[in-house]
């Protein structure tokens, strides 16, 4: 007890030491003019008396120490001293403090914001129940558009029954719909989920429920379970939102629930509902049809099972459906299934950038690191004789220690606060990039584990530093020496000549990587944004108008639907500045939603051979015009063109010379073809090639080409269609207009993505061009600290070498000469440096080669650039300690 | 004269806590005298010694101090003995009670021991 009452006693006595030791020094002063006049009572001389007292009393000062030692905490109280002088030291040395604490900042910094993206896209295990145990299983292709080319009913089916090492497997179909809401229509991604979907993912609802077998069937009323950032963003979080009726088309569907957060996959979803919603989803076409694929699946492993005996069943059952079901695999396109983790799956996306991003802030720290390094070397060089005079005042080698690790720490320790604020900015950053790759991005939070990894990390550089310093110990030969040598005393011993070039021979070699990695995807991105469209112009709109309910394919209200476009394409192209209007299922440079196989007239299918497939569009006679798609043969739709008098297609030059090589496809006769097709309002006739147009890239500008069928718009059933408008002036100035019309004369279609083909385009490249960027910035930044530590370096070599200059120049050495030797003494480091890290770029480059287009992983020319630049900037470095050394004087330099 | 022995800063606590049993409220030097009596001139206290002794235990709450006018008229620092000092005191004093009788057992010559 009295510990703690003597503790709090101490702690309050480090304030109000000024009051303290006046009351102490009055009390020491009454002591002693009492035992003066005692001792002159005893008979002593006044003068005597005092100074028997002084002597009695063991030295005032001594004594006052020792109650101040008692008073406060003293190691305490040292310490601030320690810090205070710290303080002051680093303030007199402004350069080597702002540089230390921004490279430390900008290491932990960035480190730390990118392990923690690491950590919640990839590393962060799964909200779900036992998301280890989720999987995900994708059907693909050979092919463009192959990649996932989902599952049908009877497939799922047949795979959930026949797998026994799945617990159980839910169906869920990506939709879309359009939800009226007192403001308007909007559009909603939907998926349509089995009942068991909810389970096996194993999420809960944050308000009503989820939805469960009992919603499946014909029978069972509409339902929908809102996702948690749709709650959020569209009805503000309202719980009151649970148990009331939205419109959904012409249908009223029930809100019975919201989700947890959780990631979703493959595609963003607003709703999950259940399969009654969506008339075509409970129809026999989607129930018993092989070929009609339109599900996603996601499964969850038995108790006890494994991913590999997943696997392998999966693989057995899939084979025997396809032996059994021949007709609905042609051999061609080789049809696969894979069985995937869940996580992974999650990650696919992100997993290389991700990567990516941790290897340059990996280097960064590195590069940061050497540079604390040889900073705080060359600076205890120079302050060696202040501290050989603080050895020789009495500090002994535990104190001097303890100084340099306090001025340590305190540089450590602004940098880590430095280090902080970056993170956070940073991170914030890195979460809006992160949001383009990975579903998970919402999950990215600070991760503490990392700030703290790299504080440690920064934390032992310093204590390494601090010791590493040679103290000098007094009564040790070399003290005597130093303390002569005073203040000329400028060189360091050999193991420190060693870690400086180390140093620098791994930050050359970090920043040429970064450099390799920063050019090649800057050509990466040059590359691609090269890459033509295939249209003439880019300075066209599109305007994407969804008037149809997906749910009713119904022939008969075809008609005041196509009328609805003809009147908006009617008003558009009364607007002024408007060239041209066309009307079309597909806006340019998008993804088509409808593909189907194709039958060529006179060229039965053959064995083995992949069906021809191409994507399906409608287009108007001024379609091609107005998006710019140049006419290479025949001629375009004409109004002429109708159902009776003999259909006619126009196909772009990747499927001519796909489906006729060497001939002109003009009056050949292809056909849609494949088993999906009775179910859809297209036919199966005959049609015949007018017309040959232009490629574009469709679906990215880093796909591959693809075959596009294209059928008047006016004589197909409409399911899609939007505007494309020409205009002899700025086309996003008229995206308003246009749309003021659009809501006036359709206003139940929801608006979005009302973009010019210049922004299209714009969005394939700015994921490259955003990672380009961020790995640029890293690089020149490196290549700065660089020059600057190879600079300092061999100015500080310069300085050593004072002497040794004088001599050589007056035994005969010219400036020329001396500049030389300077120069070689640095190339020589660089020269290592740039070979580390070519080979190591090299190597590197293999591991980002996801990431390139158009690009070789050994690029020469991008390695000889950056060799060039790092040379350049190196060379440009060490010009200025040479002419130094060159303008030495040797009368001077030798009597220093 | 009798060799000076050097004072043990648990000891000391001890006799500054018995002093101002025994006489009171008293300033340092008043306390440092009549540890020097007491000891009949073999102990000497200096300053650095018995001041930060007086502190601790001012510090552990077993005396206070106060300023206040002494007998010569002179401004001193006056410590006088709390009731956790007295109770401090009295488990001190017999501590050191058993260890003496502890020790001497060692030092009685042995009767039965031919």
């Amino acid at each position: 007890m009295r510990y703690l009452r003597a503790l709090a006693a101490r702690i309050a006595g480090l304030f109000g030491r000024g009051r303290a030791d006046q009351d102490l020094r009055d009390e020491l002063e009454a002591h002693l003019e009492m035992e003066t006049a005692d001792n002159v009572r005893r008979g002593m001389a006044p003068a005597v008396a005092r100074r028997q007292a002084l002597l009695a009393s063991g030295g005032v000062i001594q004594a006052t120490e020792a109650v101040r030692d008692q008073r406060g905490l003293p190691w305490v109280e040292n310490l601030a001293a320690d810090i205070r002088y710290a303080l002051r030291a680093l303030r007199h040395s402004p350069a080597f403090t702002g540089v230390v604490v921004l490279t430390l900042a900008l290491g932990i910094g960035a480190n730390t914001a990118i392990y923690s993206v690491v950590r919640g896209v990839l590393l962060k295990p799964l909200p779900h129940r036992d998301g280890e145990r989720l999987l995900y299983l994708r059907q693909s292709t050979d092919g463009p558009n192959g990649a996932n080319v989902r599952f049908s009913v009877p497939e799922v089916r047949e795979l959930r029954d026949g797998v026994t090492s799945l617990a159980d497997m839910a169906e869920y179909s990506p939709w879309f719909g359009t939800l009226r809401l007192d403001d308007g229509a909007v559009r909603i991604d939907l998926a349509l989920v089995t009942g068991n979907f909810f389970d096996i993912l194993g999420l809960a609802p944050i308000a009503g429920r989820l939805t469960s077998p009992s919603d499946d069937g014909t029978g069972a009323p509409p339902v929908m379970v809102l996702s948690h950032d749709y709650w959020m963003k569209r009805f503000g979080g309202d719980p009151g939102i649970v148990g009331k009726q939205v419109r959904l088309e012409s249908a009223s569907v029930t809100v019975i629930g919201v989700v947890e957060p959780a990631p979703w996959f493959p595609d963003r979803v607003d709703a999950l509902a259940n399969m009654v919603v969506s008339p075509h989803h409970l129809s026999a076409q989607m129930v018993q049809d092989r070929s009609h694929r339109m599900t996603e699946t996601i499964a969850r492993l038995a108790p006890g099972a494994s991913l590999a005996q997943a696997r392998a069943e999966a693989a057995a059952v899939y084979a025997r459906g396809q032996r059994d079901h021949p007709a609905a695999y042609d051999a061609g396109s080789h049809f696969r299934v894979a069985v995937l983790p869940f996580k992974d799956a999650l990650g696919e996306r992100a997993r290389l950038t991700v990567w990516l991003l941790m290897a340059v802030a990996g280097f960064v720290m590195i590069i940061a690191v050497a540079n604390v390094v040889n900073l705080t070397l060359m600076r205890g060089v120079r302050r060696d004789h202040e501290i050989v005079v603080r050895a020789a005042l009495g500090a002994g080698t535990a104190r001097l220690r303890r100084l340099l690790l306090v001025e340590n720490l305190v540089l450590t320790g602004l940098g880590a606060a430095l280090g902080v604020v970056i993170a956070v900015a940073g991170l914030g950053l890195l979460i809006s990039v992160a949001e383009r790759y990975s579903p998970r991005a919402g999950e990215i939070r600070l991760d503490l584990a990392a700030l703290g990894f790299t504080m440690a990390l920064s934390l032992t550089v310093a204590l390494l530093l601090s010791f590493l310093a040679s103290l000098p110990k007094e009564g040790s030969p070399t003290f005597a020496s130093r303390v002569a040598s005073g203040a000329r005393r400028l060189s360091m011993g050999r193991a420190g000549q060693r870690l400086q070039r180390g140093m620098v021979v791994a930050q050359v070699a970090a920043s040429v990587m970064l450099l390799a990695g920063a050019g090649l995807l800057t050509r990466t991105t040059l590359r691609l944004s090269a890459v033509g469209t295939g249209l003439q112009t880019e300075d066209v709109l599109t305007l994407p108008v969804p008037l149809l309910d997906p749910s009713k394919l119904d022939p008969a209200s075809d008609g005041a639907t196509k009328a609805v476009y003809d009147q908006l394409q009617r008003e558009v192209r009364a607007l002024p500045g408007v060239l041209e209007v066309g009307v079309g299922s597909t806006m340019p440079l998008r993804t088509s939603a409808l593909a189907f196989d194709l039958k060529v007239e006179g060229r039965p299918p053959v064995v083995g051979e992949a069906t021809p497939r191409a994507d399906f569009r409608t287009a108007s006679p001024e379609y091609f015009a107005a998006a710019g798609i140049p006419l290479l043969e025949g001629r375009p739709f004409a109004t002429t063109d109708q159902p009776g008098s003999g259909r006619v297609v126009i196909i772009n030059e990747t499927l001519a010379r796909q489906l006729f090589p060497g001939q002109s496809p003009i009056g050949k006769r292809i056909a849609l073809g494949g088993e999906v097709l009775r179910f859809t309002p297209f036919s199966g006739d005959w049609r015949t090639v007018v017309g040959v147009v232009g490629t574009t890239q469709d679906g990215g500008l880093d796909a591959a080409p693809r075959g596009v069928v294209f059928s008047p718009f006016a004589t197909e059933f409409t399911i899609f269609g939007g505007l494309v408008i020409r205009t002899d002036r700025n086309a996003e100035a008229l995206a308003a207009a246009a749309t003021r019309i659009v809501r006036r004369i359709a206003p139940t279609a929801p608006i979005a993505d009302v973009l010019t083909v210049a922004q299209i385009k714009d969005q394939s490249v700015s994921p490259r061009r955003l990672n380009a960027a961020l790995v640029s910035s890293f690089a020149l930044l490196a290549v700065l600290i660089a020059a600057v530590g190879i600079g300092g370096v061999l100015a500080f070599s310069v300085s050593a070498r004072t002497n040794e200059i004088g001599i050589r120049m007056s035994l005969g050495a010219d400036r020329g000469r001396v500049r030389r030797m300077i120069l070689r003494e640095g190339g020589s480091l660089l020269a290592i440096g740039l070979a580390i890290g070519v080979v190591g770029g090299l190597l590197a480059a293999q591991v980002i080669r996801g990431l390139l287009f158009g690009v070789a992983t050994d690029d020469p020319v991008t390695f000889a650039a950056v060799i060039a630049v790092m040379a350049a900037v190196g060379i440009g470095a060490c010009w200025i300690p040479a002419r130094r050394a060159a303008g030495i004087d040797p009368t001077t330099a030798m009597r220093a | 004269m009798p060799e000076k022995l050097d004072v043990q800063q648990g000891t000391l606590a001890l006799m500054i806590l018995k002093t101002l049993e025994g006489l009171g409220p008293l300033h340092g030097y008043g306390v440092a005298r009549r540890i020097e009596e007491t000891s009949k001139n073999r102990l000497t206290l200096n300053y650095g010694t018995l001041y930060p002794a007086l502190l601790k235990l001012e510090q552990e709450g077993f005396v206070t101090a106060e300023w206040r006018q002494s007998e010569n008229n002179r401004r001193a620092k006056y410590y006088t003995l709390t009731a956790a000092g007295r109770k401090q005191l009295a488990r001190e004093a017999r501590d050191w009670q058993r260890t003496t009788e502890l020790i001497a057992a060692f030092f009685v010559p042995r009767q039965d021991a031919r």
